[in-house]
């Protein structure tokens, strides 16, 4: 796990962009607004967000909009996908005990 | 926000093995084989602890070997509570799976129905796994697979999905 991506998340404001993200693009002072922050405040938990990755911020206008990249959440379902995994594996370990045992035990 | 991403999550697995639901029953419920299959490569079983019982414990503590690199001596225990026990039929527990120094902030919770039925000389072994809840850091996690957790489950996944090397 790399520390950046803790710090980044770990902070309950920055939690908080991220929901706000999931749902629509927002520039700075929406966000800000929305949190009940100053902007500044609001502009330095989005570096940190950028910087680890989870947010990206597009130039329109005057403006910059913030938004979530996609990528964290895919990881997120393969992650669970993961724990699936791990029990596909012992199922087939079982498979393997059982085989073994009930061999031996058959010859026994 | 982020929980709802992952919400409930259920797993469904079904098998059927060419072994008698006695030997099946006895892989599930007793501790000493239990630990046997229980844990994936690069993996033992420290602990384990089966008390056959509504109200009893189910608990293994699982163990990184010195093969999975930085994850070597890493524990994630598993304890659970039997909830049914329908003698050679099925089973069921509530759990939760944790990193050993994290158990706040990492656990998942878990609940596991499992269901035995004989096929001739065969057994059927479906089990039902509904994730209930994920501790935050475990979200963070999530989160950081991309980052740091991608190259372990990459390696782990390439691993398990090997040849079983029993």
């Amino acid at each position: 796990m790399q520390a950046a991506v803790f710090n980044a998340l770990s902070e309950p404001s920055r939690l908080q962009i991220v929901e706000l993200l999931r749902t629509n693009p927002h520039p700075v002072g929406e966000i800000a607004e929305t949190l009940a922050i100053r902007q500044p405040q609001a502009s330095k938990h989005l570096k940190v967000l950028a910087e680890s990755g989870i947010v990206r911020a597009e130039p329109r206008a005057r403006q910059r909009i913030y938004h979530l990249l996609a990528e964290p959440f895919g990881e997120m379902a393969r992650w669970i996908d993961s724990f699936e995994h791990v029990w596909e594996v012992r199922l087939d370990s079982l498979g393997d005990y059982l085989q073994t045992t009930h061999t031996e035990e058959g010859a026994s | 926000m982020i929980t709802q991403l992952l919400k409930k999550k259920e797993l469904h697995f079904e098998r059927s093995f060419a072994a008698p639901i006695e030997a099946v029953w006895s892989a599930w419920t007793e501790a000493d084989r239990l630990r046997e299959w229980w844990h994936p490569d690069k993996t033992t079983v420290t602990d384990c602890e089966v008390d056959l019982r509504v109200g009893g414990r189910i608990f293994v503590i699982t163990l990184a070997s010195d093969e999975m690199g930085k994850y070597a001596g890493t524990r994630w225990p598993m304890d659970g509570t039997f909830t049914r026990i329908d003698e050679l039929r099925g089973l069921s527990y509530d759990a939760k799976s944790w990193t050993e120094g994290d158990e706040d902030s990492a656990t998942i919770t878990h609940t596991n129905v499992l269901t035995l039925s004989s096929e001739g000389e065969r057994t059927l072994v479906t089990l039902h796994v509904t994730i209930t809840d994920i501790g935050p850091k475990a979200k963070l996690a999530a989160f950081g697979m991309k980052w740091g957790y991608k190259s372990y489950l990459d390696a782990l996944g390439k691993q398990l999905a090997g040849p079983p090397n029993h």
